[in-house]
């Protein structure tokens, strides 16, 4: 697929339920074979926003295209949608469960249950083929709704939150199957609260807050609007010297470490210099671009 | 279509697999068993022999010898083949007899001799030995027995209270006492048994068309209208509870979301219905094979018992397609409040007490069915069996009752499946929103709001 196709188009799309408006005349475009990323804090209108793309609900006003079709019923099987309150059949094998769930793409038959050995192979859950999910842990769980989203090989893969609740070494292997998705072609949706991982695997991203969009472009464009013109610090001493408004607009602390977004009209310069005098003893100065997670955190205040 | 049949299949295979299931279909038909048979026969299992002696003071003690036998007298040859022949033959009131006769307790028999004591003095012997357990009780007879009419026998016992083996014992004194009295009065002791046989009553019901039809008793009519009305009752209930389970299941497994990224909302409730109707459907099948069985090889092994009492009422294929048709009418009506009820809570308790009504409104079908057979023609049955929520009881009661005109049945046919379609799109709009709602119990604002939306 090429870089410059468009998977998912919204143009002025609204929804409202009641009173609340969930989303307000959203635009965005999603580029084929692209991760990208939803990002949000809570009820900012993302899994509203997610369940029109998926043809769930209906928005209000404004359209939706699919792979340049307005959105329709027929279009759900070219979509794997892993929603952010997921669940399994209690009592139904883990097999079972899968192809049913294929069944549902319209997908069935014996290429099917070779996908399956092969995805749960993958995802080191081969043993639990034929246990019924209440024996499963809440983590190997997670990873077989995975699989059901997947399994019926979709153009489009929406993900909402799916790391949450998963061990380091499960986000790890959950990571490498996106990428490889995304190296195969697929088009991928990537929504989640959590900025570090987006910031990872994300190529463009759009952040929504309260309902409205505030920025759509890609990782690069965002952190290079923001400017080089964070700092991070590792020191001790001299504390004072960071809370100085004149100096830093917003401080980030880390466990070992503080990352200090220097404010209108300080320079780095200034920083080390006033930190020095004050005493600090610095082993790591080293000037950054902003973490995704810093430039959430201003834009959703500015936007507030 | 692929989507709908894979929600069909998959509903229906899990919950046939279920344990459960084939528990329910393997108790069931003993469970009926358990609550229809059983405590006759408990009540007329009796352990051991009844002691009791006979104080007889008419003249010579002429009594005692008719007494004892009539007392005594059991069916001695049971696996005779003739007798069996004769008892399907018997009437309802024979059978019944025969039926007691075959349960009932062994008698023991003793003369207590009034020659040369008073009967206070055998009395208080008596009761000496009944409070020490040698005796069940005695009969105190009358020396004026025979010849008048006012004068009463007496019964003096241990267990007054067991009402089987007094009654047991006052009928067949009645009757040795009646045949007494006839000898006395001259007639030939042969002849009584042949004057006094008991007469019966055939019942033909007779349809609107002014056509007979075969002998039918109306007692075994009864029978099959209240099984056939419980059937329906028990299973509509099961099974809208079933449904009522698997949509709350979904809602609180969070896998709505994902089933409906896949498929209409529409097509997974219609699927999910249809689904479980199958199950149910299977096990009706079952337990109508088990109880065909049981009809078939089982009444002449009953009959050989003498527990011979049932006697089918014929029925026209085309009942069994309107048992069909109002079952599944039944089914729907109820299976998709009971869905509506469930994309409106959070949890099956709550689900369980929102659908309390329901389990009354369908309780009170089962009531209306009483009054309904005893007129199905009134125009309460009339009314009743037109309401979609009773129709399925009260108008099977009335087809099998005394089958009323087919624009009535029609008319009520159509009525309750437009209802169904009614209640299937309207549930439908409420389930699509309500399942992805998590947290609280809906309000009917709310659901009114969610009919109407988008």
């Amino acid at each position: 697929m090429a870089g410059n196709e468009i998977t998912v188009r919204l143009d002025g799309v609204s929804k409202s339920f009641g009173e609340f408006v969930a989303v307000d005349k959203l635009s965005l475009t999603v580029k084929a074979g692209r991760i990208f990323g939803l990002l949000g804090p809570n009820g900012a209108g993302k899994t509203t926003t997610i369940r029109m793309i998926v043809n769930i609900t209906v928005p209000d006003s404004g359209r939706i295209e699919l792979f340049g079709q307005q959105v329709n019923p027929q279009l759900q099987d070219k979509i794997g949608y892993l929603p952010e309150e997921r669940g399994l059949y209690k009592r139904m094998k883990i097999v079972d469960q899968l192809k049913f769930f294929a069944q549902l793409k319209n997908v069935s038959g014996k290429e099917v249950e070779k996908r399956i050995d092969e995805w749960l192979a993958r995802l080191k859950i081969s043993e639990w083929k034929q246990k019924k999910a209440m024996e499963l842990s809440k983590g190997m769980q997670q990873k077989v709704q995975f699989i059901a989203s997947i399994l019926h090989q979709p153009d489009l893969i929406i993900l909402d939150e799916p790391f949450s609740g998963l061990d380091p070494v499960n986000v790890e292997l959950l990571k490498e199957v996106v990428l490889d998705l995304k190296r195969a072609g697929r088009t991928i949706i990537f929504s989640t609260h959590q900025m570090e991982v987006a910031e990872e695997i994300c190529d463009d991203i759009c952040l929504i807050n309260r309902s409205q969009k505030i920025f759509e472009g890609t990782l690069r464009e965002i952190k290079s609007s923001f400017g080089r013109n964070s700092v991070a610090v590792r020191f001790e001493g001299g504390d004072g010297v960071l809370h100085d408004p004149s100096l830093v607009s917003k401080l980030e602390e880390r466990a070992d470490e503080v990352e200090a977004l220097l404010a209108a009209g300080a320079s780095a310069q200034l920083l080390l210099k006033r930190l020095v005098d004050s005493g600090a003893s610095i082993s790591k100065f080293e000037m950054i671009e902003p973490s995704l997670n810093t430039i959430f955190i201003t834009k959703v205040k500015e936007n507030s | 279509m692929t989507k709908f049949l894979a929600v069909v299949k998959r509903e229906y295979i899990q919950r046939v697999r279920a344990k459960m299931f084939i528990l329910l279909t393997v108790m069931g038909p003993v469970m009926l068993l358990v609550f229809t048979v059983v405590p006759g026969l408990l009540f007329n299992i009796k352990t051991g022999e009844t002691r009791i002696a006979i104080v007889d003071q008419t003249e010579g003690q002429k009594l005692f010898e008719p007494i004892r036998r009539a007392i005594q007298k059991r069916e001695t040859d049971q696996n005779n083949q003739a007798q069996i022949v004769q008892q399907l033959n018997a009437n309802a009131k024979e059978k019944l007899e025969n039926a007691g006769k075959r349960f009932a307790g062994s008698f023991s028999i003793e003369r207590a001799d009034l020659t040369g004591h008073s009967l206070e003095e055998v009395k208080r012997n008596l009761n000496v030995r009944i409070g020490k357990n040698e005796l069940e009780g005695y009969l105190v007879i009358p020396g004026d027995i025979l010849t008048n009419t006012n004068s009463k026998a007496a019964y003096y016992g241990r267990n007054v209270g067991d009402v089987m083996t007094t009654d047991q014992i006052r009928d067949r004194l009645d009757g040795a006492i009646r045949v007494q009295r006839l000898v006395a009065s001259g007639v030939k002791e042969e002849e009584i048994e042949k004057l006094s046989k008991t007469v019966d009553l055939a019942t033909y019901p007779v349809n609107e068309q002014g056509e007979e039809g075969g002998e039918a008793s109306g007692m075994s009519r009864f029978m099959l209208v209240f099984i056939i009305a419980f059937l329906i009752y028990i299973t509509v209930l099961l099974y809208g509870q079933v449904v009522l389970g698997a949509i709350v299941e979904e809602k609180e497994t969070r896998i709505a979301e994902i089933l409906f990224s896949s498929v209409r909302s529409l097509t997974l409730m219609l699927g999910k219905l249809i689904g479980v109707s199958f199950v149910a459907l299977t096990q009706l099948a079952i337990w109508g094979v088990v109880f065909l069985l049981i009809t078939l090889y089982g009444i002449n092994a009953l009959a050989a018992r003498g527990v011979e009492g049932i006697n089918l009422p014929q029925l026209s294929p085309l009942f069994f397609v309107f048992f069909v048709l109002y079952f599944i009418l039944g089914y729907f009506v109820y299976a998709t409040i009971y869905a509506l009820i469930g994309s409106m809570v959070t949890n099956a308790q709550e689900g369980g007490q929102l659908a309390m009504p329901v389990v009354f409104t369908l309780l009170a079908g089962l009531y209306m069915a009483f009054v309904v057979i005893r007129s199905p023609n009134a125009p309460f049955a009339v009314w009743v069996s037109m309401i979609p929520l009773f129709s399925p009881i009260t108008m099977m009661v009335r087809i099998v009752g005394q089958t009323p005109p087919m624009w009535q049945i029609l008319l009520s046919l159509g009525i309750g499946y437009l209802t169904a379609f009614g209640l299937i799109w309207l549930a439908s709009r409420i389930y699509r929103i309500g399942m992805l709602m998590y947290g609280k119990r809906a309000t009917i604002p709310e659901v009114m709001r969610w009919v109407r939306q988008q």
